[in-house]
């Protein structure tokens, strides 16, 4: 009984057929080819991109050198590569989500203002037209 | 413009309107009639009626947000439009027709007078009841028992943040000078303007005062608080005048 409890802890730490190795890189691939395709479309601004090629790569690392997640998990300290591997890319999506609602924030904050300079200058142009007696002054550039 | 010629103070009185078509335009004859020497603004905040057009009719400049922005960001274009144009002085009040244009008047000479940069209208203030002003005909605004609960919860910890008393949190009528225009039009919240406008100001070393006002039931429509949204509102609240406590402090105003 001890034996066995012994041998399923000496057990390798990954065990990834062949198969579902092929299966990742593949979709490594073409997740990575979906990120170029979306910014060659205008769809996807460059800037927004590396954090989704490092994820590209990364799964591809995972899938070429299954070791690599076993080292990962022996770093974290976690047993169960499993978990470790869930671990990581639940803490990147949360990263990522954070960062967009930090970048909407600030969107928020520049269309209020664009919005709001947009309004002033229209009150402007009222305030003009009533002085010059309902002629709308050409634009006069201020402050 | 002219205004540097023959050197005089000027005053702007602005009106954030939502969606106000019925009442806006008496509103604004009300304080064009109470106040024959300040400009009138109304801030149109996306509003889908004839807000703007009625505010127009009524002889007030008019500026319109291109898309709802909410009342932070509406008050905020009024401070704006203050500071850009070069006014004095600047007020504030509801287009619902609760805010008597009496009460603006007399909290404008408070500013005028560099009694406070910030005066605020308070519907709670222990004078109040003292401030009888029979000018204003129309009945005494009685507040809801979810809104009351709001208002105690918010003065309780604003009195905490800021060491300063504070009845009326969330009143919208407000009186100040160009210190408060230049602090208001870069930091205000869109989100919460009233409660944490009061905590930023006192926080930037302004000198904040409340001035009992008597206030009237709205002329029409009601108000958005259910209860859910009310503790909604009080939660969101808390945590602005949390973080705002640890927010760095702003130099601009102390110019």
């Amino acid at each position: 009984m001890s034996v066995l409890l012994l041998a399923a802890a000496e057990q390798p730490k990954v065990h990834l057929t062949s198969q579902t190795r092929i299966l990742a890189a593949v979709i490594a691939v073409a997740f990575m080819l979906m990120i170029l395709e979306l910014i060659r479309r205008d769809r996807l601004q460059e800037r927004f991109s590396v954090v989704w090629f490092v994820a590209g790569i990364g799964m591809l690392a995972g899938a070429i050198f299954p070791g690599l997640l076993g080292t990962v998990a022996d770093l974290m300290g976690v047993r169960d590569t499993n978990v470790a591997l869930f671990s990581i890319i639940l803490l990147l999506l949360l990263g990522l989500a954070l960062n967009f609602s930090v970048i909407m924030s600030r969107q928020a904050a520049q269309i209020t203002r664009l919005a709001q300079e947009r309004a002033l200058e229209g009150a402007r142009e009222q305030a003009q037209s009533a002085e010059n007696g309902g002629e709308p002054e050409r634009k006069r550039l201020e402050g | 413009m002219t205004a540097w010629e023959n050197r005089r103070i000027r005053t702007l009185v602005f009106i954030p309107a939502w969606n106000e078509a019925e009442s806006v335009a008496s509103v604004i004859h009300g304080v064009r009639e109470r106040l024959p020497d300040v400009d009138v603004l109304a801030v149109d905040d996306g509003s889908t009626d004839e807000t703007a057009a009625r505010a127009a009719e009524a002889g007030a400049a008019v500026a319109s947000l291109p898309f709802n922005q909410g009342l932070g960001a509406a008050l905020q274009t009024g401070y704006l439009y203050a500071l850009r144009e070069g006014y004095d002085f600047c007020a504030h009040l509801d287009a619902d027709g609760q805010h008597p244009p009496a009460e603006v008047a007399h909290l404008l000479e408070q500013v005028r007078a560099d009694r406070a940069d910030l005066v605020i209208g308070s519907r709670f203030h222990e004078d109040g009841a003292k401030a009888g002003n029979e000018e204003i005909d129309g009945e005494d605004y009685r507040a809801t028992i979810s809104r009351r609960i709001g208002i105690s919860v918010f003065r309780f910890f604003l009195t905490l943040a800021t060491r300063q008393r504070f009845t009326d949190t969330t009143s919208g009528m407000r009186a100040a000078n160009r210190r408060v225009m230049e602090l208001f039009s870069e930091n205000y919240s869109p989100d919460f303007a009233e409660i944490e406008s009061l905590q930023l100001a006192v926080r930037e070393g302004l000198r904040v005062e409340e001035v009992p006002v008597r206030m009237l039931e709205r002329a029409g429509g009601s108000s958005f608080l259910t209860p859910l949204r009310s503790a909604f509102f009080i939660f969101k609240g808390l945590i602005v005048l949390l973080v705002g406590q640890f927010r760095p402090r702003n130099v601009g105003a102390s110019r």
